[in-house]
């Protein structure tokens, strides 16, 4: 065990070490600053805004951290990137990648929740086949069979449909099979995929279903770090939460400001989408407990239920101890009223 | 002959094997050895574990890997040998089809993926199609290369005894031009492979390459490995047949 | 510099037809492109399935920055590969071939490491060499040296034995039989490899942006895919294109300086 500590420890040392070469000169007053890095789960965009705005605005300098982002990418697992060090700090895909990992025995801790809803909804056309949960029985249905597969079935479930009655096949990048009704139910993330069929269908011609209606939840996005860090490095990781909860509280106050950073960063981006999405996400990560308690909040009944959807159906060999893979006492340091808009 | 080209593979077998098993001990080692974790590198003897335990699915995802490479293969050499000729027949059309070839196959694959799943759906068609303009670039290449290196004295000999293009083609370009074309072939059956699973990975209904996608979403690089496993069982399989073709009956390329 | 002059005698074109032949590939470009404009304008096809080369245009000009500094950045990574997968799979090729017991024992094992998909192991590829430049050149090597080891070991197959058999017996070292006899006998057929190793390796780096970067093609392509931004998608294309066929006419040029036995044009 220490064995691969060690080995796993020089890896880590090596990318950081090389990471901190490359970083620009600091100023020399800065002594005690840390060097950390935020991996991503995907490429620059508005759904990160946050993080992008509080680098921005020096929030990270002004805790002590020497902070550098790293996008993300598909196959690129965040969990595994910060359980081995490579990365300090990770937004990960969500309760379903927490829950894999530490069903796999990753050492990695959820830190908290930024989607506090399920992200994703199931859309129909409104002059299509489809106007309930009950009529999607034997409908052509995609979605992505990394968990919102299962939410699916524990939707349909819960109507009294088999999901084995329903045709439900893996969805590819685009959404033009629904846009064309080749597709009578596609599935969207509320800051994505949402805008193009909206743009494609207009908004008015598209029922859409959501998981909470249905009293399934699967929040997503979520922060970790490893059990190293937690365990070693308290104080950073409560730094890193307060700078990073600044910066978003400063996007949705001015998210004139925040795309205008993020569309520095990646000027090919569509503005108008990108504004779409900031506020969908502010939407998403302020509802349900982080109305009243603030951004970030990790709520236990939430994760529970995607804890015990997921065991249901094989993805995890058993539902994850809770407690050890969701560590609220960071984010509990930062009061509730810093943390609410 | 025969005896001796017997004796000739079966150590080329037997050393390759073995040159597996020396990479597998030291895979081994360094993975039992520095204790590493299953998502950097899971040992060989629980990815074996892996194989047997999930044997008939792995089973199912290759038969439709192989499926799509092998048609794609197919397509994309007589594609990419039909285009070489045409080429070499009509010399005006090299400097517009060259430059085309050359611009479709500097995007990368996985570029196309999402239009051509988007024309060909999301089946086995799109993988079909990805594989051949994969295969057909490296064929036409490699025949392009093999019809031009004849040279010109041996050209003059055989039109001076009346020979028209056909016959210049027949008789002497595509011999010449044989060891080339199936080198072309021998790398791209590799290739061929390899596409199918990328385009795989973005978008499907079974495969090797969709089995590596679910399993690194659900951390199971045990799988992800397994998977790789197969691929490179076919791959080298169909390495071999062709190597095998080209030893059989390209017999001249070593005179 | 007498290379190019006997290159132009030995196509024998007066300055206009070269100016020509220059221009022609273009030409029949503009050509092609109004008449996929027309087309897709007539046809009514919607954008999602093929946008107008005009709309991909505009596109490309509205953030030319963006696709310039994607353009370098993945043509560094893309040269920093292609050199290092050719040098690599020409030295492998010599090795193969001058211990034939190495080549039987490991050769099956480099066609083997083809075909693991590099993309499905994008946190091992971070973790081992970082976020850099170096990284994405790294999986450029990989996915680019097999062709040259191939076709390298065709090229030293076609020479004859009884010429080793003559050099040696005039004394000639290994180092230069492999100079002067094998190395020339494979040129044509190692060409041919590293024009695919050129398209190889810009795909190689391309893919290499997916694991977490900000700038270059493959961090637009990717943008574009999941954005469903078609027009995007076309661009990025469009760009890599050029990239690809300049790599190309680069290793032409270089093929047609040095290996003058082009047979019958």
């Amino acid at each position: 065990m220490l064995n691969r500590r060690n080995i796993l420890a020089a890896f880590a040392a090596a990318v950081l070490g090389f990471q901190g070469f490359t970083m620009t000169a600091l100023p020399a007053a800065a002594q005690d600053v840390v060097n950390a890095s935020l991996r991503l789960k995907w490429l620059t965009q508005a759904q990160f805004a946050g993080f992008y705005v509080a680098l921005e605005k020096g929030y990270y300098k002004e805790e002590g951290i020497n902070l550098t982002i790293n996008p993300g990418g598909p196959n690129l697992l965040t969990e595994n990137l910060v359980a081995t060090g490579a990365d300090t700090f990770g937004l990960s895909g969500g309760t379903d990648s927490v829950f894999a990992a530490r069903d796999k025995g990753m050492p990695i801790v959820c830190i908290g929740v930024a989607h506090q809803v399920t992200p994703f909804v199931f859309v129909s056309h409104k002059d299509g086949p489809v106007q309930t949960v009950a009529d999607f029985k034997g409908k052509k249905i995609t979605t992505w069979f990394t968990g919102a597969n299962h939410v699916l079935s524990a939707m349909l479930s819960k109507v009294g449909i088999d999901p084995k009655d329903a045709d439900i096949q893996p969805q590819q990048v685009s959404v033009t099979p629904f846009v064309d009704k080749q597709v009578d139910v596609v599935t969207a993330t509320r800051y994505n995929e949402l805008y193009v069929i909206n743009q494609r269908v207009g908004k008015d011609n598209l029922n859409l279903f959501v998981p909470e209606d249905s009293g399934v939840s699967f929040p997503r996005d979520t922060l970790i770090v490893s059990e190293q860090t937690a365990a070693e490095k308290p104080e950073l990781v409560e730094k890193f939460l307060r700078a990073s909860v600044k910066g978003w509280k400063d996007a949705f106050a001015n998210e004139k400001e925040a795309i205008d950073i993020i569309m520095k960063i990646a000027p090919t981006l569509d503005r108008a989408q990108q504004e779409f999405m900031l506020s969908e996400v502010k939407t998403l990560m302020t509802a349900g407990k982080a109305s009243t308690d603030g951004l970030f909040t990790i709520d236990k009944d939430a994760v529970g239920s995607a804890n015990d959807l997921l065991a249901q159906y094989g993805v995890i060999s058993k539902p994850v101890d809770l407690d050890e893979a969701f560590n609220s006492s960071f984010i509990d340091k930062i009061p509730a009223g810093e943390r609410r808009l | 002959m025969t005896a001796f080209m017997q004796t000739d593979s079966a150590r080329q077998i037997s050393r390759g094997i073995a040159g597996a098993l020396l990479v597998a001990a030291v895979w081994e080692i360094c993975a039992r050895g520095l204790n590493l974790p299953a998502y950097i590198l899971p040992s060989v003897t629980s990815i074996l574990a892996g194989m047997v335990g999930d044997l008939a699915s792995l089973l199912e995802a290759a038969r439709f890997t192989a499926t799509e490479s092998f048609a794609g293969y197919a397509i994309g050499c007589l594609i990419g040998m039909a285009a070489a000729i045409l080429v070499t027949m009509i010399p005006s059309a090299r400097s517009i089809v060259l430059p085309l070839a050359t611009a479709i196959n500097s995007v990368p694959v996985v570029a196309y993926s999402p239009l051509v799943l988007l024309w060909f759906g999301i089946g086995m068609a799109s993988k079909i199609v990805m594989v051949a303009v994969a295969v057909s670039f490296t064929i036409f290449l490699s025949t392009i290369a093999g019809l031009d290196r004849v040279d010109r004295k041996s050209v003059d000999l055989i039109r001076s005894f009346g020979a028209g293009r056909l016959a210049v083609l027949w008789r002497l370009r595509l011999p010449t031009a044989l060891p080339l074309i199936i080198a072309g072939m021998r790398v791209s059956t590799v290739r061929s492979v390899i596409v199918a699973i990328v385009t795989e990975m973005l978008g499907a209904y079974g495969g090797l390459g969709w089995v590596i996608y679910q399993a690194v979403l659900q951390i199971d690089f045990v799988k992800v490995w397994a998977a790789i496993i197969v691929a490179s069982a076919i791959s080298l399989a169909f390495f071999g047949a062709i190597s095998f073709v080209e030893r059989r009956y390209v017999f001249w390329s070593k005179a | 510099m007498s290379g190019s002059i006997a290159y132009a005698a030995n196509l024998s074109v007066t300055p206009a037809g070269r100016i020509y032949a220059a221009v022609k590939p273009i030409l029949w470009l503009a050509v092609g492109l109004f008449a996929v404009e027309v087309l897709v304008m007539a046809f009514e096809i919607r954008p999602y399935y093929l946008p107008r080369p005009s709309a991909i245009a505009s596109g490309i000009m509205a953030t030319p920055g963006a696709y310039l500094a994607g353009l370098w950045r993945t043509f560094l990574e893309t040269a920093l590969g292609f050199l290092a997968g050719s040098v690599f799979g020409v030295v492998m090729a010599v090795v193969f071939h001058r211990w034939l017991a190495l080549k039987e024992l490991f050769f099956p094992l480099f066609i083997v490491s083809q075909t693991i998909p590099v993309i499905a192991f994008g946190a091992v590829v971070v973790l081992w060499f970082g976020n850099t430049l170096f990284a994405k050149a790294v999986i450029s090597f990989y996915i680019s040296f097999l062709p040259v080891t191939v076709n390298t070991l065709l090229g030293f197959s076609s020479v004859d034995p009884r010429q080793v058999q003559l050099m040696r017996s005039f004394g000639a070292r290994d180092g230069q039989i492999l100079r002067r006899l094998y190395l020339p006998a494979a040129l044509p057929q190692l060409f041919v490899a590293l024009k695919l190793a050129s398209s190889l390796a810009l795909v190689g780096a391309i893919v290499g942006e997916w694991f977490g970067d900000t700038t270059g093609l493959g961090v637009l392509l990717l943008q574009a895919m999941y954005n469903e931004n078609v027009v995007g998608i076309w661009a990025t294309i469009v760009v890599s294109a050029c990239l690809g066929m300049g790599l190309y006419s680069l290793v032409s040029f270089a093929e047609r300086k040095i290996v003058f036995w082009g047979g019958e044009q």
